[in-house]
C-alpha cells in the first residue's frame, strides 16, 4: 500500500517535471536564452514541491496513523472496560483487538472485543482512503503554486539549489541524530546502572563477578562490579595486537613505498588491504583452532603452561586483522612525502636507509600515529574474535599466557539469553559500552586531530 | 637504478663548438674542476641528451641557459648522479670529478653527492628545525665530533648563506616556516655545510620574488670564490649577472659554450643568438 502512494508521487512528480519543462520554455516560446533558468531547472523546481512535502506528509501520517487509532480504540470502547487496567494490560488489549481484526482468532474473543476489531478495521480502511486524499492534495497543491511561479524572469535554478541544499542538511542530520540517539540510550541504561551500583565500585573496583541472585534464595555470588581487570584485559590483548600490528604494517608499508616495483605494491598492497575485508568472526576460528592450540603446544615444548585460551593468541589474531589500517595509513602517510624532500636527502648524499629513517618518517610521522590510534580504537572496540578466543573469567594479570576478558566479551555474556532489562547484572553491559564508547571516542578525534594537522603540513 | 656506464678514456677532448681561446683563457684562470664527454642520456626509449660534451672550472659560475625540456636541467642532475634515482634512466658517456670518472663502479654515488652538493629549483627543507635542517648532512656524514662542532658548523654554514642573522634566535623554529627565499637561502646553507667541492643549482630563484633573487645572486658571487658553481637558469639575465661562462642547450645538444661576456655579444651560433634575443624560448 505505502509502496504504491509512493510509486504514485513519483509518477506525478516525473508528470510535473515534464509540464513544469515545458511550460517554461513555452513561456518565452522556444527563446530558451530568455529564461533566467535552464528549463530543466523549472522542472525540477515544479517536481520537487510535488514530491517532498507529499513523500514527508506520507512519512507523517504513518507514524501517526497507528497510535492515534490506538488512542480512539480505547475511547470507542465501553465505559468501565479498561478500570483498573495498567499500561500492560492495555497493551494486550489493544494487541488482541488487532489480532481479532486480522483473523487470527484465539478462544473465543468478548462482543467488546470484536466490536472494536470491527471498529480497527473500518477505521483503517478510513485512515488510509484519508492519506491518499490528503497527499493527493498535497501534491496538487504544490503543483499549482509553484506552476503559477514560472516566468522568464523567475530563478528556478536559485529555488532548485535551495532544495537540495535542504536535502543534504536532512541526510547529514540522520548520521548526526542517530548517533546521538545511541549515545543516549547507552548514557540512560548506563545511569541507571549507577543508581544501582556506586561508581567508585565500578571504576576502582578489582573484582569482577556479575552473577547475582535474580530469584530470591538463589545461591550464587554475591555480585560486584569491580571493571578494573576487565579493563585491564581488554588493554593486554590490544597491547598484544599493537605489539604484532605495528611493526609488520610499518615494514610492511615502508616496503612498499621505498623499496617495491611499482608493479609490486599495485599487486601486494590490494593483498594487503584484503586481510580487512576478511570477516572478524573467520578470524576467531582461526584463533581458537590454529593458533590458540599452536601456542599451547609450543608453550608444552618449551615449558610454559599456556591456557587454551590465552590473552596472546586472542591478541595476535587481532593484530593480524588491524595491520592493514596501519600499512594502509603509513603507507599513505610515506607516500603523500613530496618527491623533493627524498631529493633533499639524496642531494646531501644521505642512503636510502638514512633517508627513510630521518626524513620521511619523522616527515610522515603524524599520518602514522593517525593510523595507529584508529588501529587501537578498532582493537579496542573488536568482539568477535575475542569473544571466540579470549576468556570469560575476569583475571587481572600481566601474563599474556593467562585467559583474559575484554570489555567487549563481557558486554556480549551480560546481554545474551533471557535478561531482566532492570537487574544491575544487564545495565552493566550498558555502562561498559558506554566506557568504552567515550575511549574510542577520545582516540578517534585525537587520531583525526593528528592527521588532519599534518595534512596542512606542506601545503 | 639503471645507470649503465660506458667507461671511456678521456682523449681527444674535442667539445663541438668550445671557442678555443676561451676555454684556453678560462683554463689559465682556473683549473678544471669536472668534465663531460660524449654523454647521452635515455628516459625510457625517448633520448633526452645527445653528445653532450662540456669542461667546467672551478671558482667561478658556469650557467646552463636554453629553452623548457632542452635538457639542461637532466645535464646538471647527471653532475651528481641524481638521475640515478629515476626508473628507466640510462647514460651513456663519460663524467669526470677531479679526473675521476663518477660513472666508474667503485664510485658510491652516496659518497659522490657529499661531494657535490645541490640546491633545487622549489626550496625544499626538511619539515623539521632550522637548526636539524643544517646539521641534517654533517650528522649523516659524521662530520662532527661533539655537539659544540656541531653548532659551529651550523652557524657557519648559515652565515655564509646569508641567512644567520634573520634566524639566529629562531634555529629551533621549523624551517618550513620561512619564507620562500630564506628557505632557499636554508637548503643552500644545508648543501654547503658538508664542504662540496661542486654546488649544483638547478633554477634555484624561479620560485622567488625578485628581492630574494638579488639576494642568491649575490651570495653566488661570494661561494663562487670557494666552489665551483653550475647553474641552470632560465633567466638570460641572471646567467649574464652572476656567471662567467655560459652553455646554452637546443633540443637536448649542447649548442654552444664560452665566455659569458661573449656569449651575449658575439654568439657564433645563429639558435644561440635567436634564443638570447628573445626570438624562441
Amino acid at each position: 500500500m505505502i509502496g504504491y502512494i509512493l510509486l504514485a508521487i513519483l509518477a506525478l512528480a516525473l508528470i510535473s517535471y515534464v509540464i513544469g519543462r515545458y511550460r517554461a520554455v513555452a513561456s518565452v516560446g522556444g527563446r530558451q536564452y530568455e529564461l533566467h533558468s535552464r528549463p530543466s531547472y523549472h522542472g525540477t523546481f515544479v517536481a520537487a514541491w510535488v514530491g517532498i512535502p507529499a513523500v514527508l506528509l506520507v512519512l507523517v501520517w504513518i507514524t501517526l496513523q497507528g497510535p492515534v487509532i490506538d488512542r480512539l480504540l480505547l475511547w470507542s470502547l465501553p465505559l468501565g472496560t479498561t478500570d483498573g487496567m495498567d499500561q500492560g494490560q492495555i497493551g494486550l488489549l489493544l494487541s488482541e483487538i488487532k489480532s481479532v481484526a486480522a483473523g487470527n482468532i484465539f478462544g473465543e474473543p468478548s462482543l467488546v472485543v470484536e466490536d472494536a476489531a470491527e471498529r480497527y478495521l473500518r477505521w483503517q480502511t478510513i485512515a488510509r482512503s484519508a492519506m491518499v486524499v490528503a497527499v493527493l492534495c498535497v501534491a496538487l497543491l504544490g503543483f499549482v503554486l509553484t506552476n503559477a511561479r514560472i516566468s522568464p524572469t523567475f530563478r528556478a535554478r536559485h529555488g532548485t539549489e535551495r532544495v537540495l541544499t535542504g536535502l543534504m542538511i536532512a541526510c547529514s542530520l540522520i548520521a548526526i541524530l542517530t548517533t546521538l540517539g545511541i549515545v543516549l540510550s547507552l548514557l540512560i541504561e548506563a545511569l541507571r546502572f549507577f543508581e544501582r551500583v556506586s561508581p567508585l565500585e565500578f571504576f576502582f573496583g578489582l573484582n569482577w563477578e556479575p552473577q547475582i541472585p535474580i530469584r530470591e534464595g538463589q545461591v550464587t555470588a554475591g555480585g560486584s562490579f569491580g571493571a578494573i581487570p576487565v579493563f585491564a584485559g581488554t588493554l593486554l590483548i590490544s597491547f598484544i595486537a599493537m605489539l604484532v600490528a605495528v611493526p609488520i604494517g610499518l615494514y610492511s608499508a615502508i616496503y612498499l613505498t621505498e623499496y617495491a616495483h611499482p608493479r609490486l605494491r599495485a599487486t601486494i598492497k590490494p593483498i594487503m588491504e584484503l586481510l580487512a575485508g576478511i570477516p572478524t568472526v573467520v578470524y576467531g576460528f582461526f584463533a581458537v583452532l590454529t593458533v590458540a592450540p599452536a601456542v599451547r603446544s609450543f608453550g608444552e615444548t618449551v615449558g610454559i603452561p599456556i591456557a587454551p585460551n590465552s590473552a596472546f593468541a586472542a591478541g595476535a589474531v587481532m593484530g593480524i586483522m588491524i595491520i592493514p589500517f596501519i600499512s594502509s595509513f603509513s603507507d599513505d602517510a610515506i607516500a603523500a612525502v613530496p618527491q623533493s624532500m627524498r631529493d633533499g636527502s639524496y642531494a646531501m648524499g644521505a642512503t636510502k636507509g638514512e633517508t627513510i629513517t630521518k626524513v620521511l618518517l619523522p616527515a610522515a610521522l603524524p599520518g602514522i600515529m593517525g593510523g595507529i590510534l584508529l588501529a587501537v580504537s578498532r582493537a579496542i572496540g573488536e568482539t568477535m574474535i575475542v569473544v571466540m578466543a579470549a576468556g570469560i573469567i575476569a583475571t587481572l594479570t600481566a601474563n599474556p599466557f593467562e585467559p583474559v576478558t575484554t570489555v567487549t566479551v563481557q558486554i556480549v555474556t551480560l546481554l545474551i539469553g533471557d535478561q531482566e532489562f532492570d537487574n544491575p547484572k544487564t545495565l552493566a553491559a550498558f555502562a561498559l559500552g558506554l566506557v568504552l564508547f567515550v575511549v574510542t571516542l577520545i582516540l578517534n578525534v585525537i587520531a583525526l586531530h593528528i592527521v588532519r594537522k599534518y595534512r596542512e603540513k606542506y601545503e | 637504478m639503471e645507470a649503465k656506464v660506458e667507461a671511456r678514456p678521456v682523449v681527444n677532448v674535442q667539445a663541438p663548438v668550445v671557442r678555443e681561446e676561451q676555454g684556453a683563457m678560462a683554463a689559465e684562470q682556473h683549473e678544471l674542476k669536472m668534465t663531460a664527454r660524449d654523454v647521452n642520456l635515455w628516459y625510457g626509449e625517448k633520448q633526452a641528451l645527445f653528445d653532450v660534451s662540456l669542461d667546467i672550472f672551478d671558482r667561478q659560475v658556469t650557467a646552463l641557459i636554453g629553452p623548457s625540456g632542452c635538457g639542461k636541467s637532466t645535464f646538471i642532475r647527471c653532475l651528481n648522479r641524481m638521475n640515478d634515482v629515476i626508473e628507466g634512466c640510462r647514460i651513456k658517456g663519460d663524467i669526470r670529478l677531479d679526473g675521476e670518472n663518477i660513472y666508474a663502479a667503485d664510485i658510491d654515488p652516496v659518497q659522490l653527492r657529499a661531494r657535490v652538493g645541490m640546491v633545487f629549483q622549489k626550496p625544499n627543507p626538511f619539515p623539521k628545525s632550522i637548526y636539524e635542517n643544517v646539521a641534517y648532512g654533517p650528522r649523516i656524514h659524521g662530520l662532527a665530533h661533539s655537539k659544540s662542532e656541531l653548532d659551529d658548523i651550523v652557524v657557519k654554514s648559515l652565515m655564509r648563506a646569508g641567512l644567520y642573522e634573520e634566524v639566529k634566535d629562531r634555529l629551533s623554529e621549523s624551517g618550513t616556516g620561512l619564507s620562500g627565499g630564506q628557505q632557499q637561502r636554508l637548503c643552500i646553507a644545508r648543501a654547503i655545510s658538508v664542504n662540496p667541492e661542486v654546488l649544483l643549482m638547478d633554477e634555484p630563484c624561479s620560485a622567488l620574488d625578485p628581492i630574494a633573487t638579488a639576494r642568491i645572486e649575490s651570495l653566488m658571487e661570494e661561494l663562487k670564490e670557494t666552489f665551483c658553481i653550475v647553474i641552470v637558469t632560465h633567466s638570460m639575465q641572471q646567467a649574464a649577472r652572476v656567471s662567467q661562462r655560459t652553455a646554452f642547450f637546443h633540443l637536448g645538444k649542447l649548442v654552444e659554450v664560452g665566455d659569458t661576456t661573449t656569449m651575449f655579444t658575439n654568439p657564433s651560433d645563429t639558435r644561440t643568438q635567436d634564443y638570447i634575443t628573445g626570438r624562441f624560448g
